[in-house]
């Protein structure tokens, strides 16, 4: 079993109206010529790294991503275009879902494992991220722009191996605000609030 | 525990069985058709299709796949991995629903009649390589003992569009490494890979590493390249010496094959052999991984091996194998990709 501690998070479902506002507090800047879905993106990752208390990833850390509809939106603006002509390069950039992993990235000031998973549940993505992940943790995101804006990022720490999470319930989802960790075995997450929760 | 390689299958432009493209590779037969792009930045380019024709865009791909996995052989229960970068658009493009994510990989699981849980990786060219991580590290949890990685690249304007405007495709032939490189030919492909923890095979995969470097969203950069080999190697427990072999990039791209080679120079030192086989399936981009893999580990059990059409660029200061090395025990797979993903895997003969 791996179990994770959650030292960060954004729960944002939807994200505040001035989220657009707060995103260019967090760069120096308005972000240009990147999608609104991976400007929702950025908010939450940067979000939930504010909310852990890191202004950079370690090396050994994964950063891992899901989404329902993903660049649709960014999609259907390249297949517009290419109805008389090429595509805007930029466009069809950000059609490519890896281009947000690239852009938290570099806002992080980290290089290592990144990986986008497509239209799976959040604990879907965890179990992934879990099998893969090391000492560093894992920066965890799910990201929609389509049918409702949905920016949800949790930071999780690896809990040390003598640990025992106790008082587990199956999780509906691993974006529980209640929650303070996660742990996976053989197919089943769980999530566990902070009452009734202890680490031996 | 070891994870074999205990199946594979493959469908690309060299042919639709893994035993029909290793038949055109030992004659080096390429086979690439001319495909017509709009605008003042369009016109002819060429792609490597897959020889089957089929205007139904989900019929054809229903088909592809079905086979491939069929070939790969295993179970239908067990974890998959789709590995792409385009998904259906290309039956978007012929009129079909822009469904979500998940219908899409409830679509394929229908087509292979798959009762596992389904996964669909998209993170762009490495999307295979990627997926084989994932699949090797759930087998080694021990929550699976079969998994299919699935690379599935399939016709459709929007990508050979997207990188016609980025001005990367030649309108002649890939030449990796080459002096006269100008740029990539993409193509089409289905490959699978089925690994196993309770079927020995030939070859077992022992490692690899993915390194996303966010300052290079659109190439490749030394230091992630640098980065992707010695984490590969750490993770195999191997150094560099052990690299008897290794399948590079090398897409005929003038500024991302140096950087290539650039990085290998600084990893290995001594710089093993290496082989692409780009020439001949073209950039097959989220499939490109696991059907090299795919045709890399035939060609080397059967002694078929390549010979490339163009020089190889002397200021690399490396070159491309040949002939086949005497000795593969350990060989590495790299490809690298947008949004600056770089991924390697390492296999060892059992």
């Amino acid at each position: 079993m791996k179990s994770f501690a959650i030292t960060g998070r954004c729960i944002a479902a939807p994200p505040p109206p001035d989220w657009r506002v707060q995103l260019a507090g967090m760069l120096g800047a308005k972000p240009r010529r990147i999608s609104k879905w991976a400007e929702l993106g950025l908010y939450g990752a940067l979000r939930c790294m504010e909310d852990a208390g890191e202004s950079a990833l370690p090396h050994d850390a994964q950063l891992w991503l899901v989404s329902r509809t993903g660049t649709h939106a960014a999609t259907r603006l390249v297949l517009e275009q290419l109805r008389e002509d090429l595509p805007m390069p930029l466009a069809f950039l950000q059609a490519q879902p890896g281009q947000l992993l690239a852009l938290v990235a570099a806002q992080i000031n980290w290089k290592g494992h990144a990986c986008f998973l497509a239209g799976a549940q959040p604990q879907e993505l965890f179990r992934l991220a879990a099998a893969q992940s090391g000492a560093g943790g894992v920066l965890l995101g799910q990201v929609d722009d389509v049918g409702g804006e949905v920016t949800n990022w949790l930071r999780l720490q690896p809990v040390a191996a003598e640990a025992r999470v106790v008082g587990q319930k199956s999780a509906s989802c691993i974006f529980d605000p209640g929650a303070n960790f996660l742990s996976w075995h053989e197919a089943d997450v769980h999530t566990v609030g902070s009452l009734g929760c202890r680490v031996a | 525990m070891n994870v074999y390689l205990a199946g594979r299958g493959l469908a690309c432009s060299l042919g639709l069985t893994v035993e029909q493209a290793l038949s055109a590779l030992r004659v080096g037969a390429a086979n690439a058709v001319s495909q017509t792009l709009p605008g003042t930045l369009g016109g002819n380019y060429p792609y490597h299709a897959i020889p089957y024709k089929q205007s139904d865009w989900d019929a054809r791909a229903r088909m592809l796949l079905s086979r491939v996995v069929d070939e790969a052989g295993g179970r239908r229960d067990g974890v998959l991995l789709v590995a792409t970068s385009s998904f259906d658009i290309g039956a978007v493009e012929l009129g079909g629903e822009h469904s979500d994510h998940a219908v899409f990989s409830a679509k394929v699981a229908a087509w292979l009649d798959w009762t596992g849980p389904v996964y669909v990786i998209s993170t762009a060219c490495t999307s295979s390589l990627n997926a084989l991580l994932a699949a090797q590290a759930l087998l080694q949890s021990g929550e699976f003992a079969e998994a299919l990685v699935l690379g599935m690249e399939l016709d459709n304007r929007l990508t050979s569009s997207g990188f016609a405007a980025l001005q990367l495709l030649t309108p002649t032939t890939g030449k990796p490494f080459g002096v006269h490189r100008d740029g990539l030919v993409l193509g089409e492909a289905v490959a699978a890979v089925r690994l196993s923890v309770t079927e020995p095979s030939i070859w077992k995969m022992l490692g690899g590493a993915n390194v996303v470097d966010g300052s290079q969203p659109t190439g490749a950069s030394v230091a992630a390249v640098v980065e992707m080999c010695q984490q590969a190697l750490r993770s195999s427990g191997l150094e560099a010496g052990d690299i008897d072999l290794v399948k590079v990039q090398a897409a005929g791209s003038p500024g991302n094959d140096a950087v290539e080679a650039q990085a290998l120079r600084q990893a290995f030192g001594k710089v093993p052999p290496l082989i692409s086989l780009k020439a001949m399936l073209g950039h097959t981009m989220g499939a490109s991984g696991a059907a090299e893999i795919v045709l890399l580990c035939a060609s080397l059990e059967q002694g078929v091996w390549l010979q490339y059409e163009d020089e190889v660029d002397e200021a690399l200061g490396l070159e491309l194998a040949s002939h086949m090395p005497a000795v593969v025990e350990r060989m590495m797979a790299t490809i690298l990709g947008f949004g600056g993903s770089h991924a390697a895997v390492v296999l060892e003969r059992s």
